[in-house]
C-alpha cells in the first residue's frame, strides 16, 4: 500500500470510531498510532512514545491555553455580566428590539475577557434571560439571540480556538488577535442589526423597555471598570505588544482572580470550583491535541496532505472554489463536531492547500485571512442543528421555549453570519488593516 | 459533542468515591501550578516592564508548570467523562450499543496510557542518564518525570475503572 492509501484509510478509520462515540482526542490516538505503526513499524513508535506526551505538554507555546481557560473561569465568576448587561441595556434596552440588543452587547463585552462561547452563552444567558422574559420578548428571538451572542465569547478575542490555529499554522498568536477584532465587533453589530430587523418585521417579538434617565446611563458605565481594564489591559497590552499573549494571560488571570474575589464574592468553594472547572477544560483540549499530533504525525508520514495540496494546486479549480468547498465543509462537520476538534482535524490539511493558491495575498496575510474565515464558520456550527451546544445550554434555562422555537430564532442570526464571512472572504482588509495599523516588533 | 449536565452524579461505589477524591486532589493541585504560574507571569511582567528585573528564564518555568498541570488535570477530566465526543450519529442508537463503545473507548485509553507509563518511564530514564537540563535555568529535566508518570498512573486507574463500569452498563441494559 502507498502512503496515501494509508492516509485515506487512517481517516476513514477515524471518521468511524467518532461516529461511534469514541472521544475524539481518544479515536485520533488510537488511528494515528495504528498508522504510525504500519507505515513505520513498530520501534519508531516505542520510541516516539518516550518523550512525545512529555513534549507536547510541556511548551510554552501552550501555556497560553491553561491560562486564557482560568482567566475565563473568573471572569465568569467576577459578577460582571450583571454589570455589563445593565450598561449595554440603559442605553439600548429602550428601543424596540433593545433588550436582546443589550444581551448581545453583553455578550460582545464579556467575550472580549473570555474565549469560550459556552461560558460566555451561560452567563449572560442567566442574567438577561430573566430580563428578556420579563418584558415579553417571544421565546425564539430571546433564546435565539443569547445562543448566537454567546459565538462572541470565541469570535471577539481572546479565543482558545484561535490560539490552536495560530500553533498548527505557524501565526503569531497575537497578531491573529488583532485580525479578529474588526470581524468579532461586526459580529456583535450584525446580530443587533438583525434584532432590529426581527422586530421591525415582527414588533411583537421585541417590545421597548423603559427609558433609563441620563444619570442611571453613565453610573451604569461606571459600573463595567473593571472589564474594560482588564480588557485594555490584557488585549490592549497584547495589541500594541507590550504583553505576549502568555504574559497578558498571566495578567488576565491575576486580575480576573482579584475581582472575581472582591466584586464577585468568590469565596473558597467558588476558587475550587474554578480550579476544577479550568483542570476540566484544559485536559480535554490537551487530549485532543495530543491524539491531533499522534494522527497528524501519521498523515505527515502518509504525506496525504502534500498530495491534497499538489492536487489542489494542479487541478484547474479557481482558489475561491476550492475555499467556498472548504467553508462547506466546514458548516457541515459543524453540525455534528465541536470547532476545537474541527480545526485539529481539517486544518493540517486544508492550511498546505491554501497555502499553495493563489488569493493574491502574502503568506502571512493569508494565514490571517484564512484563519478568521475558518474560526467564523467553525463557530457557527455551536448554534446550528442538530447539535448546536449553545442553544442547548440557553434553551435549557428558558424550561418554557421548545428546542425549536430557539433554532428557529437562531435562523436569522445565522443570515447574519453568512453576510459576514461573504463581506470577510471579498473583503480581506477588513481582517488585514489592524495588524497593518499595529505592528508587532 | 459532549452532553453536559449528566457527569456531575457522584459514584456510589466505594472505590468511585476514592477516585474522585483523589483525582479532584491533583486537578486542585494542577491548578494551583497554575495559578502559581499566572502569579510567576504577573511579577515578571512587572518587573520587565517597570522595574527592568524580569524573572530569569520564567518561560523555561512556564513551560514545566504546562506540562506538570495538564498531567494533573487528564485523569479528573475522564473521570468525570467530560472528553469531547460526536454524539449526533449515536443519539438514537441503545442504551447497551452506547455503553459498549464507551467500553471499547475506554479499553483503548486504559491499553494506550499503560504502553504511556511504560514508555515515559524509560523516557525519563533516558533524560536521567543524558543529564538533560533547561538552557536557561538548567532546570534538570528528569524532574517532573515522576510526577508526570505518577498522574498517568492514576489516569491508567481511572480508565480501567471506567472500563470496568461502562462494561457493567452495558449488562445492565
Amino acid at each position: 500500500m502507498t502512503g496515501l492509501e494509508y492516509g485515506a484509510i487512517g481517516f476513514a478509520a477515524l471518521l468511524l470510531l467518532l461516529a461511534l462515540r469514541i472521544p475524539i482526542g481518544i479515536s485520533m490516538l488510537i488511528v494515528g498510532m495504528v498508522g504510525y505503526v504500519a507505515i513505520s513499524g513498530v520501534p519508531a513508535l516505542l520510541n516516539h512514545l518516550k518523550t512525545e506526551m512529555y513534549w507536547r505538554f510541556t511548551t510554552f507555546d501552550l501555556s497560553v491555553v491553561p491560562m486564557f481557560v482560568l482567566m475565563g473561569q473568573f471572569a465568569a465568576k467576577a459578577g460582571l455580566s450583571h454589570a455589563l448587561f445593565r450598561a449595554a441595556n440603559v442605553w439600548l434596552g429602550h428601543h424596540r428590539g433593545g433588550i436582546a440588543m443589550a444581551a448581545v452587547g453583553g455578550c460582545a463585552g464579556f467575550g472580549a475577557i473570555s474565549g469560550s462561547s459556552l461560558a460566555t452563552a451561560a452567563t449572560m444567558g442567566q442574567v438577561a434571560l430573566p430580563e428578556l422574559r420579563r418584558y415579553n420578548y417571544a421565546g425564539s428571538l430571546a433564546t435565539g439571540a443569547l445562543a448566537a451572542g454567546g459565538t462572541l465569547g470565541i469570535l471577539i478575542p481572546p479565543s482558545v480556538v484561535l490560539i490552536i490555529y495560530a500553533i498548527i499554522v505557524e501565526a503569531n498568536i497575537a497578531t491573529l488577535f488583532q485580525a479578529a477584532f474588526i470581524p468579532g465587533i461586526l459580529a456583535a453589530l450584525g446580530y443587533m442589526a438583525t434584532i432590529a430587523i426581527v422586530v421591525r418585521i415582527n414588533p411583537e417579538a421585541g417590545p421597548a423597555g423603559p427609558r433609563a434617565t441620563g444619570q442611571e446611563k453613565w453610573q451604569a458605565l461606571l459600573d463595567i471598570w473593571p472589564v474594560l481594564v482588564i480588557f485594555l489591559l490584557v488585549m490592549g497590552g497584547i495589541y500594541i505588544g507590550i504583553f505576549t499573549p502568555t504574559e497578558g494571560a498571566g495578567v488576565g488571570v491575576t486580575g480576573t482572580f482579584l475581582i472575581a474575589i472582591t466584586r464577585g464574592g468568590m469565596r473558597w468553594e467558588g476558587f475550587v470550583d474554578a480550579l476544577l472547572g479550568a483542570a476540566t477544560t484544559t485536559a480535554l483540549i490537551f487530549l485532543i491535541l495530543l491524539g491531533a499530533a499522534m494522527f497528524n504525525a501519521f498523515l505527515g508520514f502518509s504525506q496525504l496532505p502534500f498530495f491534497a495540496a499538489e492536487f489542489f494546486k494542479n487541478s484547474g479549480f479557481s482558489p475561491m472554489v476550492v475555499l467556498l468547498a472548504m467553508v462547506v465543509l466546514f458548516i457541515m462537520l459543524g453540525f455534528v463536531m465541536d470547532s476545537l476538534s474541527m480545526i485539529l482535524l481539517t486544518v493540517p490539511i486544508f492550511w498546505p492547500i491554501i497555502a499553495l493558491l493563489d488569493f493574491g495575498l502574502q503568506p502571512e496575510d493569508l494565514k490571517l485571512w484564512f484563519g478568521i474565515i475558518t474560526l467564523i464558520v467553525v463557530e457557527v456550527g455551536l448554534i446550528t442543528p442538530p447539535v448546536g451546544l449553545n442553544v442547548f445550554v440557553i434553551n435549557s434555562m428558558a424550561k418554557d421555549v421548545p428546542m425549536i422555537e430557539t433554532f428557529k430564532g437562531v435562523l436569522p442570526f445565522l443570515m447574519s453570519d453568512a453576510l459576514r464571512v461573504a463581506l470577510i472572504i471579498l473583503f480581506p482588509v477588513i481582517t488585514l488593516i489592524l495588524p497593518r495599523l499595529l505592528v508587532i516588533e | 459533542m459532549s452532553e453536559p449536565g449528566n457527569n456531575d452524579a457522584r459514584p456510589t461505589d466505594p472505590v468511585g468515591r476514592v477516585l474522585l477524591t483523589v483525582t479532584r486532589l491533583f486537578a486542585l493541585a494542577g491548578g494551583l501550578v497554575l495559578c502559581a504560574m499566572a502569579l510567576l507571569t504577573t511579577v515578571s511582567v512587572t518587573g520587565r516592564r517597570f522595574f527592568n528585573a524580569p524573572v530569569t528564564g520564567d518561560f523555561e518555568l512556564i513551560a514545566i508548570g504546562t506540562g506538570v498541570c495538564v498531567f494533573a488535570f487528564l485523569p479528573y477530566c475522564h473521570f468525570k467523562r467530560e472528553n469531547v465526543l460526536v454524539d449526533f450519529f449515536m443519539s438514537g442508537a441503545p442504551d447497551w450499543a452506547k455503553s459498549f463503545f464507551d467500553a471499547v473507548g475506554n479499553l483503548a485509553y486504559t491499553l494506550i496510557i499503560a504502553l504511556m507509563v511504560w514508555r515515559m518511564a524509560l523516557g525519563g530514564i533516558d533524560l536521567y542518564h543524558a543529564d538533560e537540563m533547561t538552557m536557561v535555568l538548567e532546570f534538570t529535566r528528569w524532574w517532573t518525570f515522576p510526577a508526570a508518570i505518577l498522574c498517568l498512573v492514576l489516569l491508567f486507574v481511572v480508565c480501567a475503572y471506567s472500563f470496568v463500569r461502562s462494561v457493567e452498563e452495558v449488562r445492565r441494559a
